[in-house]
């Protein structure tokens, strides 16, 4: 009882964006289920879910907003990405209008998320190399010349999806550790459950006021 | 024997001692007589010297000896009898002493069968007690509390719950239902009076952790609210009391209620860390974003609580109801800072095209909200009625429109085209359907909204369409018209749910087109003389004589007409009406042109068929109408 899996620390809250079609809710859906859904419906609007890993072994709540990517939910998706810690932003391999987009979707994520929003790029459908339209070194490039941390994935088999969330989640732990993400700060994406003791945090930066219940 | 029975009969001589003397001598066998020989032998060994003295003295020699041994015995039995003579005292000091003993074993013995019995009989008593002990333990156990059972219960002064507690909880209930057990034996009175002492525990440990639970949730005001498992182990072991249930999830309902509340204000005035994400009211002035982001906000905030919820509630079971009832008290506070926010937006919007986006976004959040909490919620029910007032915004926004449409009727133009008003305002309606496009409302909605948005459009439209024609001609009022419907029509057509509409302005064309047809028909057989012909042919009637004798109907008359006729068929289009070719759709004008044509050539067919009946009494009809219908509809096509 006393282990539940509701005892977390923390919780992070995560945006997927990308392109329509390019796998970001089969991406939720592996993640939060370790199943391919295939015939995936088209996401309306925005739906979310959630699942607890553990960083650092302090137990995080990832709790994920997947968003629709059809150019006419945009407005709605939009208010979204405020408060996110993490941005998931997914392209499809085998599509290049889905590469090409990607400085759009990464404008809208600077301009509407906090700064120390941690950005993952995510290139799916990787089981499918024989379709291949992007190279993983150009991704890997636009990724550095961006500062983003950078994955090609696949929903469909599971590679590397794993991965994306959980280093997403390590880089938000590790802002936290750093100091660079206050959690003071409402909307950080981030909220930290004060029942569990926090030794490795106050020793760095000082967000010891949360406690206070007004 | 023999001897002796052979004597029997000679008795006197027996009598005689002498010769009983001899007989006895004789009868004597001495190597027989072991006494005698033993006798002899003793003799033989003092008796050294035979001599007469020691004959003479032989007696007393023998008594002497026989005295000097029996002396010797007396002495020496003296000694046994002494010896004797003390075993007897020693035994006999013996047996009194054995007596004594027995005497007083007896005694004891008889004194002592009391106690043995008293002892088997407390050993007996003994062990029935210790059965009884272990069954009145085990009783204990089962029935009983113990001591940091009952601690834990207590809890301590500060109102603090031992961890234990929850365990000591479920075992007085678990003893408060086994005494049905005894209640169902002999052991009714224990059973109830058990039943009652747990009651009474479990009472006031309910009320114990009623109060911690309550304690507890009032506290639950972070942004990310504890959800402790102690916690969620009192709401679980509070589901036996439905009312302090209801009363701890009220207490975490307010609790989270005034979070949300908060954290809404923070949102919509602070913003995030620095400023970033900005501050929701920063992007006030656009109402789309503005509205929207709050409502982003809620529906994070909605699932999120009620996750919480669902983490406080997860150990009850069949607590559907009361958690969305929860969610509902919990969603509830931000309703009036939003719905006044939205009020304000909506008010101040005059923008039809904007008010019917965000009453589509409402609606979309209204759908959305709804999955997380249920219909009775506060929070629906606010987004409900502002999207209905958003809703009833909009078409006051679009009838105000149309109303000054009405208003200020502008003249039709002179090329007989559509009014700069009708072409905005069609661009208005073509802005509105598009944001249809752009929304995510079931397609029911769709099509109830697109009635009512083109009856709120369309119908005014043709109302100021005829009423800027009312001082037109009757040519001009027609292809004006046809133009204006036209325009809508072509809006129109690239909507869904249009065709009853389409349908509607097609017969009003028609009708126009009607008009059209017949004007431009008789606008050429006018010119060409043929105008007058043609009715005359049409009323004659056989009685009245041929058709030649009539005045105007003469050969000459005839043919100067079919000349002109001729001339026209040259050049069809000289004699198409302006108004004609100011229609601005191509195949409304193509189909006026060829049916005007086609009631021409009908007309020119009479005609003709009446020249070249006998009966009409025209001479060589041959050649006053030298061209066949026939030719006339090939040339004019």
């Amino acid at each position: 009882m006393a282990a539940g899996p509701y005892n977390y620390s923390y919780i992070f809250k995560y945006i997927i964006i990308g392109d329509m079609g390019v796998g970001k809710s089969c991406l939720l859906h592996q993640f939060t289920e370790k199943k391919f859904m295939a015939d995936c419906p088209h996401t309306i609007g925005v739906e979310f879910g959630t699942r607890i890993i553990e960083v650092a072994s302090q137990k995080i709540k990832l709790q994920i907003w997947d968003t629709a990517g059809q150019e006419r939910f945009r407005a709605v998706t939009r208010s979204y990405y405020r408060g996110a810690a993490g941005a998931l932003m997914v392209y499809d391999i085998t599509r290049r209008s889905t590469y090409n987009h990607l400085s759009s979707w990464l404008t809208d994520a600077r301009n509407l998320t906090n700064p120390n929003t941690v950005i993952f790029l995510i290139g799916n459908k990787c089981d499918l190399d024989a379709q291949r339209d992007v190279t993983y070194e150009e991704a890997k490039q636009f990724a550095e010349e961006n500062g983003l941390m950078f994955l090609e994935c696949s929903a469909k088999t599971g590679e590397n999806v794993e991965d994306a969330f959980l280093d997403t989640a390590k880089k938000i732990y590790q802002n936290i550790q750093d100091g660079s993400l206050d959690l003071n700060a409402a909307e950080s994406g981030v909220q930290h459950k004060p029942a569990t003791p926090r030794n490795p945090i106050t020793t760095d930066q000082p967000p010891n006021k949360e406690n206070c219940s007004c | 024997m023999a001897d002796k029975d052979g004597a029997e009969p000679v008795t006197a001589s027996t009598n005689n001692p002498l010769s009983r003397k001899l007989n006895k001598i004789l009868e004597t066998r001495l190597d027989n007589d072991k006494d005698m020989l033993e006798a002899l032998k003793a003799l033989s060994t003092f008796f050294t010297e035979n001599s007469l003295r020691s004959r003479r003295n032989l007696r007393s020699d023998i008594e002497k000896r026989s005295l000097a041994i029996n002396e010797e015995f007396l002495t020496a039995f003296q000694a046994v009898k002494e010896q004797l003579d003390s075993v007897y005292s020693d035994v006999q000091a013996m047996n009194e002493c054995c007596l004594d003993m027995t005497s007083r074993l007896k005694a004891a013995k008889a004194k002592t069968h009391h106690l043995i019995s008293q002892t088997t009989s407390l050993h007996h008593e003994s062990q029935r007690l210790q059965v009884k002990e272990q069954v009145a333990n085990a009783f204990l156990d089962k029935f009983q509390l113990k001591q940091d059972e009952m601690k834990s219960l207590r809890g301590s002064k500060d109102g603090t719950l031992h961890v234990d507690f929850f365990k000591a909880l479920a075992r007085v209930k678990q003893i408060h239902s086994d005494c049905k057990f005894l209640l169902r034996t002999n052991h009714q009175t224990a059973g109830l009076e058990i039943m009652e002492s747990m009651a009474l525990h479990q009472e006031s440990a309910y009320e114990r952790l009623y109060r911690w639970t309550q304690n507890q949730c009032r506290l639950v005001t972070q942004d990310t609210p504890d959800v402790s498992p102690m916690l969620c182990q009192a709401v679980e072991a509070l589901q036996d009391r439905p009312v302090l249930l209801k009363y701890s999830l009220d207490e975490f309902g307010k609790a989270r209620r005034s979070s949300v509340v908060r954290g809404f204000i923070d949102a919509l005035t602070r913003g995030g860390p620095g400023g970033t994400p900005r501050p929701i009211e920063l992007h006030s002035h656009d109402p789309l974003r503005y509205v929207g982001d709050m409502l982003a906000w809620l529906h994070q905030a909605s699932a999120s609580e009620k996750e919480y919820l669902q983490s406080l509630l997860k150990g009850c079971t069949a607590s559907n109801i009361q958690m969305d009832e929860v969610l509902g008290n919990i969603t509830e506070g931000v309703c009036t800072p939003f719905k006044v926010r939205v009020e304000q937006v909506l008010v101040s919007e005059q923008d039809p095209v904007t008010l019917y986006k965000l009453d589509n976004l409402l609606k979309f959040y209204h759908h959305t909200i709804g999955q997380i909490v249920n219909t009775e919620a506060a929070l629906l029910s606010t987004v409900a009625e502002i999207q209905d007032l958003s809703h009833r915004m909009f078409f006051n926004s679009l009838t105000g429109h149309a109303n000054r449409l009405l208003d200020k009727v502008e003249l039709p133009p002179s090329d007989l085209g559509p009014t700069s008003s009708l072409t905005q305002t069609l661009q208005l309606l073509r802005d509105v359907l598009a944001c249809h496009d752009a929304s995510v409302v079931p397609i029911d909605d769709k099509k109830q909204d697109y009635k009512q948005i083109l009856a709120c459009v369309i119908d005014p439209l043709l109302q100021m369409c005829s009423m800027s024609a009312s001082r037109l001609s009757a040519i001009d009022m027609a292809a004006y018209m046809v133009n204006c419907i036209h325009l809508m029509n072509t809006t129109l057509a690239l909507y869904e749910f249009t065709d009853t509409r389409l349908e509607m302005l097609n017969a009003q064309t028609d009708a126009h087109v009607d008009t059209l047809i017949s004007e431009q028909a008789s606008y050429i057989l006018n010119r060409v003389g043929l105008a007058q012909m043609y009715g005359a042919i049409q009323q004659h009637q056989t009685g009245q004589g041929p058709l030649s004798s009539l005045p105007g109907l003469d050969e000459l008359a005839i043919k100067s007409a079919v000349n002109k006729f001729d001339s026209y068929l040259a050049q069809p289009d000289s004699l198409t009406l302006p108004q004609c070719s100011l229609i601005l759709g191509v195949t409304v004008r193509e189909t006026a042109k060829k049916r005007s044509v086609e009631l021409v050539c009908e007309a020119y067919k009479q005609i003709f068929n009446a020249i070249l009946d006998p009966e009409n009494g025209y001479k060589d009809g041959k050649s006053i109408v030298p061209r066949t219908p026939d030719q006339v509809t090939h040339l004019l096509n």
